[in-house]
């Protein structure tokens, strides 16, 4: 791991004196606001049986695949068209500190902006505490278990993210890629949600390998719980194993780099 | 060290072996003792590189990127400091320069920046592959001197095109051709190697004839190779090639001095340069393996 916090330091870095940061965190942030000010208008009249919190959190996961891109595909994709990648792999740096440095630093930037997001619930709090109270924004719990869902899910998607930036050296490709994966992805996971499995009665090998399909895709299955105050370790886990897929997958396409 | 080689020959692949770039698909190759396919990650740490193109990161500054290399280097607190100036200084990157991003740096001070890099972590070897590529003939004798200056401190491959470059900086050479070292040694190894000839350069008073024969009487190979015009002071200059060693020239030079007939005024042996070695090296690699098909053709015809 010889090199690790060097990376993750540069990478913050360049991040952050990238001006494509700052506009696409400015849209992002502005977006979600309106989103989330535009629920809480009419939060009353709609059917949403979840704490009104959680909106704010399927509203980041769904728009995730528009920030992402920003944020991973330079990464790599720039690197390599630029050169200095190979540089880079003339110091005494292994692909994995290499890979999870640049992981880190892009994870820890989407945190800071869904972070930012998080200051239209404090902001309602401080302008509103009435209205606060009966939307139940006070909830600590509710809070905690929101911000670990967005953790795993942001791990996982940087994830994507940085394997698909190690995988060309066009930033545009790299970015689409990104954004159609996640894409597909959330997709998955939201056809997959709430698909009822009833392995009982799952008597052929097709119907079997169709459970296990939804099982393994249905990472929102539990999104209810994390809107509560719950932490399901099951979707942790889930969102974890991705993560881990992914970056294996990025370590491996990086030491190749070196063949 | 230089290392030379025609296009294609193998020289940036072998530097990228040897900085532990890309891995080596047969044979061993060690730096410093160390195995690069045992122990690449190890070897890095005794190595600087300066690769072809010199690939910056355009949004930094000078000083910020060796920061962040000396960091990757292992370098920390006053010996980071004292290193990051001591390689500012000697690559003549004042102050100003150091805190000027590298997008608006031109090409010759990007290399000065690379090759500042490449001596950062006080390397054992240091490989420049082709660093005067593309620069003008004043940034070309500053890196140059730089490189001079590196002389006995550190060893350094020096891969060039620019076969004047190596013959002026480099204390050996190893010329390459289709992926094999086809001669290797000191500049006068290669010259006693490659060269079987040996030209000298006569300026008497006396004609062509009277001279030649004098020479021949000593050596009766020696060929009269180039007649130049008379020059203005009225004294004509030969060419003479002969097939024997220095010590032939000596003899003949000791003939026509204390010869009473003859009257010389200028006497020069021409030595060939490394562009003669380097053409004879790479041609006679060229004919073993018969890479233009000659063989193949007589045995067909």
């Amino acid at each position: 791991m010889y090199g690790f916090i060097q990376i993750l330091k540069q990478e913050i870095f360049c991040l952050f004196i990238s001006p494509a940061t700052y506009v696409s965190t400015f849209y992002f942030v502005s977006l979600i606001g309106i989103c989330f000010r535009f629920f809480l208008e009419h939060f009353s009249g709609t059917n949403w049986i979840l704490p009104p919190l959680s909106s704010l959190m399927v509203g980041l996961l769904f728009c995730s695949p528009g920030i992402i891109p920003f944020l991973t595909m330079r990464s790599f994709s720039e690197e390599r068209k630029l050169g200095t990648l190979h540089v880079l792999m003339t110091a005494p740096v292994s692909p994995l500190a290499l890979v999870l440095g640049k992981w880190v630093a892009s994870l820890m930037l989407l945190f800071t902006i869904f972070g930012l997001t998080f200051c239209y619930p404090i902001l309602t709090t401080l302008l509103f505490p009435t209205q606060s109270l009966f939307l139940e924004f006070d909830n600590l719990a509710q809070w905690a278990s929101i911000m670990i869902f967005l953790f795993f899910y942001g791990a996982s998607f940087t994830a994507i993210g940085i394997f698909s930036s190690t995988l060309t050296k066009n930033q545009m490709v790299s970015g689409m890629l990104t954004f159609t994966l996640i894409s597909i992805y959330l997709a998955v996971m939201t056809f997959s949600y709430e698909t009822a499995v009833n392995y009982n009665v799952s008597i052929n090998a097709i119907e079997m390998i169709i459970a296990a399909l939804h099982s393994t895709f249905n990472g929102l299955a539990k999104i209810d719980h994390f809107s509560m105050g719950l932490v399901d370790l099951k979707s942790v886990l889930h969102q974890l194993l991705v993560t881990i897929f992914f970056l294996f997958f990025s370590i491996l396409r990086v030491e190749r780099l070196r063949k | 060290m230089g290392f030379l080689g025609p296009n294609g020959a193998g020289k940036s692949t072998t530097l990228k072996i040897l900085s532990g770039l890309i891995a080596a698909d047969s044979g061993e190759a060690k730096v410093c003792g160390v195995d690069l396919a045992e122990e690449g990650g190890e070897v890095r740490h005794h190595i600087g590189f300066l690769s072809e193109n010199n690939p910056l990161p355009e949004e930094l500054r000078v000083v910020e990127y060796l920061s962040f290399r000396a960091n990757l280097k292992g370098l920390r607190g006053s010996r980071k400091r004292d290193r990051i100036k001591f390689v500012l200084d000697a690559c003549d990157l004042e102050r100003r320069t150091a805190e000027t991003k590298i997008s608006s740096l031109s090409k010759g001070f990007r290399q000065r920046v690379g090759i500042a890099d490449a001596m950062l972590a006080e390397p054992r070897l240091i490989i420049l592959d082709e660093p005067t590529i593309g620069l003008d003939p004043v940034q070309t004798a500053i890196t140059r001197k730089m490189m001079d200056r590196l002389r006995g401190e550190v060893s350094i491959i020096l891969s060039s095109h620019i076969l004047s470059e190596v013959e002026a900086c480099c204390d050996r050479m190893i010329i390459l051709s289709h992926g094999q070292i086809v001669a290797e040694g000191s500049l006068t190894e290669l010259q006693d190697r490659f060269v079987d000839r040996i030209e000298f350069e006569v300026v008497a008073n006396e004609s062509r004839i009277i001279l030649q024969k004098a020479i021949n009487q000593i050596d009766d190979k020696c060929q009269l190779i180039q007649d130049y015009p008379i020059e203005n002071t009225g004294k004509k200059r030969f060419l003479f090639r002969t097939e024997k060693d220095e010590n032939q020239v000596m003899k003949i030079l000791k003939v026509l001095v204390h010869s009473n007939d003859l009257s010389i005024s200028e006497f020069k042996i021409s030595k060939p340069d490394l562009e003669d070695i380097f053409l004879k090296a790479t041609k006679y690699n060229w004919a073993a393996q018969d890479l233009l098909g000659r063989k193949r053709i007589k045995n067909v015809s």
